[in-house]
């Protein structure tokens, strides 16, 4: 076929009834929520400060009146945690909120949400390691201030040490977290702007 | 009219686009259905902030296929079971009885083997957009979009060839 032929043949095609909404339709279709890749990771990012409030509340409320209070500096180590995690949700939020720019010209929403995403990993990645290891310090902390009995040096070797494989744990586990997840999207954005900047 | 029925009226009038590029970028009826949702609810999401900059058109187009090109549920594979008994028997059951039918499915075809940037340009080439137009719904510079164009209509004669005259005979 002539590619003159496919126009008019491409133009000419009629819309099937089946594809035209009626207003009941349509006014019920505008109140779905979006089904895209950006809105269900906001979506769960809602549920999972839900569920911290929930978990990290609850602690907090059990350290500070549970043992006659002697144990409130675990809940002030929840609390700490709680303002350390709000702030990552918050930043993960807003990451996500700039990732789309639907009204853009293809090729600019596509390099926005690919530079976004490299940059929403990097945080998700960072954050969830570097808490590990911070967390530990912050509870030998508090250990030592609990009157647990005298600090040896095995006892700081033994924290030292733990300290370094979970971090190294979780920094291997992470990142194959991070790539099982996004991976697939990070590699289809980049094929994508690959082919489109390619002459 | 309120803002609901205005852009409601707009979405009608403008269902040909959207009906096909959900053909082109969907793979099964239901991806379609999901494709043509999701699109919708990108166009009502942004349309408070359109403020005639650009053509509708030029907005819908730039909205769906960032919709059509990013959205990641289209990569599932579809293991479709087909029911015996519906199956055609006859030769009037099958649908696509008229000659231009049948060149519309082999273009659609066509199409489906083209890459997901590749199809965008397709779209917009068959809907008879200027290279202008096109730089501005995708945000590739003109001299790009004419060298991609040339090779893409290069393989749309080949393939629609293909379709019609077989594998091999073209």
């Amino acid at each position: 076929m002539e590619l003159e032929t496919l126009k008019t043949l491409w133009q000419e095609q009629e819309t099937p009834p089946l594809a035209e909404p009626g207003r009941e339709q349509m006014l019920a279709l505008l109140q779905k929520q979006s089904g895209g890749p950006i809105a269900r990771m906001r979506r769960n990012i809602r549920k999972e400060v839900i569920l911290m409030v929930v978990c990290y509340g609850f602690c907090i409320l059990f350290y500070l009146f549970a043992f006659s209070g002697s144990m409130s500096r675990v809940a002030w180590l929840f609390v700490g945690l709680f303002v350390f995690f709000y702030a990552y949700y918050y930043r993960k939020n807003q990451l996500l909120k700039k990732m789309q720019c639907m009204s853009c010209e293809v090729r600019s929403n596509l390099a926005g949400q690919l530079k976004t995403l490299q940059k929403y990993l990097r945080f998700y990645f960072w954050s969830s390691t570097v808490v590990v290891p911070v967390s530990l310090f912050v509870a030998f902390d508090i250990a030592l201030h609990s009157d647990l009995g005298p600090v040896r040096e095995w006892k700081i070797f033994a924290l030292f040490a733990l300290a370094a494989v979970l971090t190294i744990a979780v920094y291997f586990l992470n990142r194959w977290y991070i790539h099982k997840l996004y991976g697939r999207h990070v590699r289809k954005l980049q094929e994508l702007l690959r082919e489109m900047d390619e002459v | 009219m309120n803002l609901q029925d205005d852009f409601i009226r707009l979405v009608n009038d403008n269902r040909g686009i959207l009906y096909k590029i959900c053909r082109m970028y969907g793979d099964t009826d239901p991806d379609r259905q999901d494709l043509f949702q999701e699109i919708v609810i990108q166009l009502w999401r942004s349309y408070p902030s359109f403020r005639g900059d650009s053509k509708f058109s030029t907005w819908l187009y730039r909205i769906a296929l960032n919709t059509a090109i990013s959205d990641l549920r289209k990569q599932r594979r579809h293991i479709t079971t087909v029911d015996p008994d519906s199956l055609p028997t006859q030769l009037q059951d099958i649908q696509y009885n008229t000659e231009k039918e049948e060149q519309l499915q082999s273009l659609y075809a066509a199409i489906n083997r083209l890459t997901e940037v590749e199809k965008a340009l397709t779209m917009l080439y068959l809907e008879d957009k200027s290279y202008a137009e096109m730089e501005e719904i995708l945000g590739l510079p003109q001299n790009n979009l004419r060298v991609k164009m040339n090779r893409i209509k290069e393989k749309l004669r080949k393939m629609t060839k293909e379709a019609v005259y077989g594998v091999g005979n073209a």
